[in-house]
């Protein structure tokens, strides 16, 4: 689950950009001034200089399976390679990139940050500091396993990859309903928009800037617009004005179908899942279905639980590792960016019990043996295998439209 | 008449004593339920089930580890900031300083403005430097501590007799021997309070720990924050932050023995 705060280390963050193209340095995206790229080195020379290094994995600790998996699975696969892996827990990634635009204001070569995981918005404010190393990922064996072409790999929130991060877990919107209740559900955005006029109080949705409301807001955006075609993943305040107000029209009119005719809405994912496993909402949504998957087996959410199969698919993002330009322990980064990648590792998140993770890998390019391990993975009755999950799987919008869509859900929908 | 008063006083005492200690214990109520729920759903009063899985929770994220890395960074933050403060604070007290307002001016300086303003800059300043990153945090958080020190030692040496010190001096004591045997004990209770407080800036600090410290040293702070930004956490929460609330409980206890024994 990750949340992300609006906090003052974004306007921090504000502030040094405005200060470093104050300070004479290159202008950051303009021509000329690319980004920092890898040596070009043989794989076997990045791994003999790994041996012995330090990679500090800063990384949003809110996610207590995550934390394990690094910790137990994943550090104990890079010691092998004779690489120690620490992982810095932090609130929000924005402060990992904070401490590396400090550090490349400063001059600083030997930095204390290695690897970050990242996308979306961070990755797009670093790109323009030019703060990640680029051109490396094709020097990973594992990027083999990885489709060059797959859309979700190549654009990050609407910014091209660029070989400046390596993928890592693939994420996939859902909403779920119970089939105990719903016997006739909903088959796309706008019938469930229908369905929910027609069964008022039984729906409701966690209050925007929740990350999974505000995903809520995007999946619904897409439906009103006619389809994520109609819709510049680029932010552009002349769509937004075309497109948002029918959105907060269509979404206000809803309001007093919803629970507590739209007075209130829960305030996060939590509450919302209290609600639908007390049975005061026959629907749910997340943005982690394996999530969803293990709270119906421990029985938190009712066993007739199933996720909507939705016409038009749904939002889905990748999360990659980025290697700041000015690593101290770079060979020992890009070598845990690789074990991350390999099949194995993959596999092993994606088994519920450890992380529940989507890999990034394709499984047809994968070994067969592993490949047949991913299909005997538990499944859930309540959660269709990803391949289906993520078919004709909706691009997620750039992040520079997840502000607007809040606020004027806040000023328009909730105060409307 | 004049004994009524004194008993009409210490009727009121023991209402004030219980705000007081209310005051103090109503926020740690739902922290200590969390700390002994495996489940809380929305409505329920009081948690539906009980155990200790926030507990096993908070080990297995590494809180034993964050704990004794947070123990060391307030002691370091005393260690410096205390005595500096006393220098400070004597001086301001019992001598004639040029410039005393500028001086005093520039010693309150890092409390009114807060590190989290600054941190950028002095991340930039402290690489610049050479200073590795876990020198620069223990610095910078002395700097930050040192208001608090400087003013209550001050206030504590506006209050105190340097004639003791020149009676033992008469008597024949070397000046170590005034230092160890009538200045510190005099001023041992001060002193205590100033470290508490010290140690407390080392110990709640969150934002120069990461970017100054450049991550080098995760403590209770840092898990708390992490732990606490996304939903459904609440009992690890809750016992990695019990963790936290102990130790500053405990040196609050020996602060106030400390400066009762001085008292007496």
């Amino acid at each position: 689950m990750r949340t992300r705060r609006p906090t003052l280390s974004a306007a921090v963050l504000g502030t040094v950009l405005a200060v470093s193209a104050c300070s004479g340095a290159p202008e950051p995206g303009s021509e000329g001034a690319a980004a920092p790229s890898a040596p070009d080195r043989s794989w076997d020379e990045v791994l003999a200089e790994a041996d012995g290094q330090t990679v500090d994995l800063w990384m949003y600790g809110g996610d207590q399976q995550g934390n394990t998996y690094v910790d137990d699975v994943l550090a104990p696969a890079a010691a092998e390679l004779g690489v120690t892996l620490r992982r810095v827990p932090v609130a929000d990634t924005a402060d990992a990139l904070n401490r590396v635009l400090s550090e490349l204001q400063a001059g600083e070569d030997d930095g204390s940050v290695d690897l970050v995981w990242v996308n979306g918005e961070n990755f797009a404010t670093g790109r323009q500091a030019d703060a990640w190393l680029c051109d490396w990922t094709a020097q990973l064996p594992a990027m083999e396993f990885v489709d060059p072409e797959d859309p979700l790999l190549t654009s990050d929130f609407g910014t091209p990859v660029d070989g400046c991060e390596a993928p890592w877990h693939k994420a996939q919107f859902v909403l779920a309903y119970d089939s105990a209740d719903v016997t006739d559900p909903p088959a796309s955005m706008t019938e469930l928009f229908d369905w929910i006029e027609a069964n008022p109080g039984r729906f409701t949705y966690p209050a925007p800037p929740d990350f999974t409301g505000s995903a809520f807001l995007r999946q619904a955006l897409y439906a009103v617009a006619g389809g994520p075609d109609e819709v510049p993943a680029e932010f552009d305040q002349a769509a937004f004005d075309e497109v948002a107000p029918q959105l907060f029209e269509r979404l206000s009119g809803l309001a007093p179908s919803l629970w507590r005719a739209g007075e209130t809405y829960p305030r996060d994912l939590a509450a919302l899942e209290e609600l639908y496993a007390g049975d005061q909402v026959d629907m749910t949504m997340t943005y982690g279905p394996a999530t969803l998957a293990q709270q119906v087996a421990s029985g938190a959410l009712p066993e007739s639980t199933r996720v909507l199969p939705l016409d038009g698919g749904t939002l889905g993002n990748a999360s990659f590792l980025a290697v700041p330009a000015n690593a101290g322990d770079q060979a020992g980064a890009l070598v845990v960016a690789d074990l991350a990648l390999s099949p194995e590792q993959q596999l092993a998140k994606a088994d519920p019990a450890a992380w529940g993770q989507y890999p990034v890998v394709d499984l047809d390019r994968v070994p067969a043996d592993v490949r047949s391990a991913f299909e005997a993975l538990p499944s859930s009755p309540a959660v269709p295998p990803f391949a289906e999950l993520s078919r004709d799987a909706d691009p997620e919008l750039g992040a520079g439209w997840v502000a607007p869509l809040e606020d004027g859900w806040r000023t328009d929908v909730l105060g409307g | 008449m004049t004994r009524a008063a004194p008993a009409w006083r210490r009727a009121a005492v023991a209402p004030r004593v219980a705000l007081a200690l209310a005051w103090l214990a109503v926020p740690l109520v739902p922290l200590l339920l969390w700390a002994a729920a495996d489940r809380w759903p929305f409505p329920a009063v009081l948690p539906t089930d009980w155990g200790l899985t926030g507990w096993r929770q908070a080990a297995g994220q590494g809180a034993g580890g964050a704990l004794g890395r947070s123990v060391l960074l307030g002691l370091a933050v005393a260690a410096l900031a205390t005595p500096a403060g006393a220098m400070a604070g004597r001086a301001l007290a019992l001598h004639r300083v040029p410039a005393r307002r500028l001086v005093e001016a520039l010693l309150l300086a890092p409390v009114a403005v807060p590190p989290f303003a600054v941190v950028m800059g002095l991340t930039t300043l402290t690489l610049r430097a050479g200073v590795p990153g876990t020198v620069a945090l223990v610095l910078v958080l002395s700097v930050s501590a040192l208001p608090y020190t400087v003013f209550v030692m001050r206030s504590a040496y506006a209050g105190y007799d340097v004639g003791f010190e020149e009676e033992a001096r008469t008597l024949g004591a070397g000046p170590r021997a005034v230092l160890l045997r009538v200045h510190l004990p005099l001023a041992a209770p001060a002193l205590a309070t100033a470290a508490f407080l010290a140690f407390l800036v080392g110990w709640s600090d969150y934002v120069v720990t990461l970017v100054v410290g450049g991550g080098q040293l995760v403590t209770l702070p840092m898990l708390v924050g992490a732990l606490s930004s996304a939903t459904g956490n609440d009992a690890v929460v809750a016992a990695v932050s019990l963790t936290a609330v102990v130790p500053p409980l405990l040196l609050l206890a020996a602060t106030a023995l400390l400066a009762r024994r001085g008292a007496r």
